[in-house]
């Protein structure tokens, strides 16, 4: 099964950007950037404020993939669907949360942390900005993502949907946990097509090999910083 | 299209370790839904919930360790080539909570890859696994993700495991949404005011039919078709038209090739909260029409245990099929007006082979699979 990249979009510690826009996503031990609306969107967006940094994270890569795939505007709803990796999911908000659920017996428990205390709620988010109405699922795997390319090609290959965002997201390992818990913070969102596009509108091809393989243009990858690396490094080329 | 078959079945939910008891309970009429004793609700709308004794964090180990044990004894062969899919929305959410309060526990012990490393152990997998997190909808998901695999010819075995604890995080943040019932949840009823919680887990077989039959394998059932959505609409609630739950059971009927009169039965999500049963109920109407179809919500007896409540729904839906027979609805009462002729106290006959088994959840996702009868 094969498909075409047509959009990368990340936040990392090295700054924001989307692949047309020229830049590199380079996840790396670097603080991440604040994200405040402007940084994502020209108009006034009256959730983005009210969201867990985790959801502000995942959005705006998310967000930068599909402007990068000319997707961003939109008039009708798409059967477009996501699948967003996580090691770690929303365990930041999740302490957030906890902290007021430790007042007062739990009398004073933030209903609003607490509707961001699921790995998936971004993308609900996401749905609602962008009128995606495909299936949009996190997963926690081992493997920075290749899952999450990996499940998005077996949908495309299926007719579940002509057009799938994959990504990944994680943010910094909260203070004190660092001891047993490493990663590199940041998101990446790529938009995966199945339909024909243009040579210019596209970075490359996906393949999921019959044995479980994936390769970007024949070249074999193992995590999505990884394909978008080699999808990035082609467009310098080219 | 390969089909894909359910080889084995199994349940630890409030009203017993295994699928026989939760069978057993749920056509009698029980519940399990009765005091919390695990931690303080005095604050809380609800004092109740359906738990399992001996489900504590002890000493910074998770109580999910146990209820997977419970649920795993027995349970088996898995093929080592299985692959491994698991559904859990907060899985040792308990170890957060200790580390949070300042008490013992690892936090190495938090990110779910843990606990599927664990189960592909305890089987000997080769593959390392994924968890799905797709809110209340994340088994049923699972299950869909795993027919997918079969059926496009790209595993010939998956393992499913789904599970979730009750805590005092999840019982909270309900709490603080007014989501809670302070009495036992009445799903489908005119009067329901809230979901009670519960705890449990399922882990379920799928193999290619080729496959179980050339090992000789139990056909408990098939799934048949599958479908998935999001609503687009809100962050925690419905959307009131039930645009995504409609989306993903007419993706699962034509996966099947089933039509919408070919449905014999429903499992509902039923969590009780006055939008979610409104909304099932008017994607229910728009999808069948005014043809009743029994319908049943197994909340009002083991309580939602979210991420759990497909994969536990999934072999509930199994054991009706067997026995073409879909429980009453435990905690109704009083019909909601959309729901009569469809929703019963009382055990309604199957009368077909096709059973449908939807789930929705937070961030607008929905999930519908199609099971049908097996034959052996």
């Amino acid at each position: 099964m094969e498909a075409s990249v047509t959009g990368i979009g990340w936040v990392t510690g090295r700054g924001l950007g989307w692949g047309r826009q020229g830049g590199d996503c380079e996840f790396c031990d670097l603080p991440l950037p604040t994200l405040s609306r402007k940084d994502v969107f020209p108009e006034p967006n009256q959730r983005f404020g009210r969201m867990s940094d985790y959801s502000k994270l995942g959005l705006a890569a998310l967000t930068f993939a599909l402007r990068d795939a000319g997707l961003e505007a939109w008039s009708a709803r798409r059967a477009i669907g996501v699948v967003a990796a996580t090691r770690l999911g929303c365990l930041a908000t999740d302490l957030d949360y906890h902290r007021t659920v430790l007042l007062q017996g739990g009398g004073l428990a933030s209903p609003n942390l607490f509707a961001y205390t699921l790995a998936n709620c971004f993308l609900g988010d996401a749905a609602i900005q962008f009128g995606l109405t495909g299936s949009s699922v996190a997963i926690n795997e081992a493997d920075e993502g290749a899952g999450a390319v990996r499940i998005a090609l077996e949908d495309l290959a299926l007719g579940d949907a002509d057009t799938m965002l994959a990504g990944v997201c994680d943010l910094p390992v909260p203070e004190g946990y660092q001891g047993r818990l490493a990663l590199l913070p940041g998101a990446a969102f790529l938009v995966l097509t199945a339909s024909p596009v243009a040579p210019h509108e596209s970075y490359g091809s996906v393949t999921l090999t019959d044995g479980g393989s994936l390769l970007f243009n024949g070249a074999p990858f193992g995590s999505l910083p990884g394909l978008v690396r080699l999808a990035l490094a082609r467009r310098q080329a080219g | 299209m390969r089909e894909v078959c359910i080889t084995a079945a199994q349940t630890v939910t409030g009203l017993g370790p295994d699928l026989e008891s939760l069978w057993r309970g749920v056509l009698a009429g029980e519940s399990a839904i009765r005091p919390l004793e695990r931690f303080d609700t005095g604050r809380y709308l609800s004092k109740d919930a359906s738990w399992i004794e001996g489900l504590d964090c002890r000493n910074g180990r998770s109580g999910i360790y146990p209820l997977l044990e419970r649920l795993l004894v027995g349970f088996g062969p898995v093929p080592g080539d299985a692959a491994l899919i698991t559904a859990s929305t907060k899985g040792c959410v308990d170890v957060m909570e200790a580390l949070s309060g300042g008490c013992a526990g690892d936090p190495a012990e938090l990110p779910m890859a843990r606990l599927s490393a664990w189960i592909c152990g305890r089987f000997g997998l080769a593959s390392p696994g994924i968890n799905i997190n797709a809110a209340c909808a994340s088994s049923t998901i699972a299950v869909a993700r795993a027919a997918s695999l079969i059926a496009a010819g790209r595993s010939d075995a998956v393992l499913v495991v789904c599970m979730d604890l009750v805590s005092e995080f999840v019982f909270s943040g309900f709490s603080a949404l007014q989501a809670l019932s302070p009495d036992v949840c009445r799903p489908f009823d005119r009067n329901r005011n809230g979901l009670t919680l519960g705890e449990g887990a399922a882990a379920l077989l799928l193999l290619s039919r080729d496959r179980a039959r050339r090992e000789r394998r139990p056909e408990l059932g098939l799934v048949a078709g599958w479908g998935a959505a999001n609503d687009a609409t809100h962050i925690t609630a419905p959307a009131r038209d039930g645009c995504g739950l409609i989306q993903s059971v007419r993706q699962a009927l034509d996966r099947a090739a089933v039509r919408p009169e070919q449905i014999a039965a429903i499992s509902a999500h039923g969590t009780a909260t006055p939008y979610n049963d409104q909304m099932e109920l008017t994607a229910f109407g728009a999808l069948f029409g005014p043809r009743p179809v029994p319908l049943h919500s197994v909340k009002g007896s083991i309580g939602h245990t979210l991420g759990a409540a497909g994969g536990i729904e999934v072999a509930l839906g199994l054991k009706c099929l067997e026995n073409r027979l879909l429980p009453g609805t435990v905690g109704l009462l009083e019909p909601e007006e959309a729901g009569a002729g469809f929703v019963s106290r009382t055990a309604q006959p199957i009368a077909g082979s096709y059973l449908l088994s939807t789930n929705s959840g937070f961030g607008g996702v929905n999930a519908a699979l199609v099971l049908s009868r097996g034959e052996g």
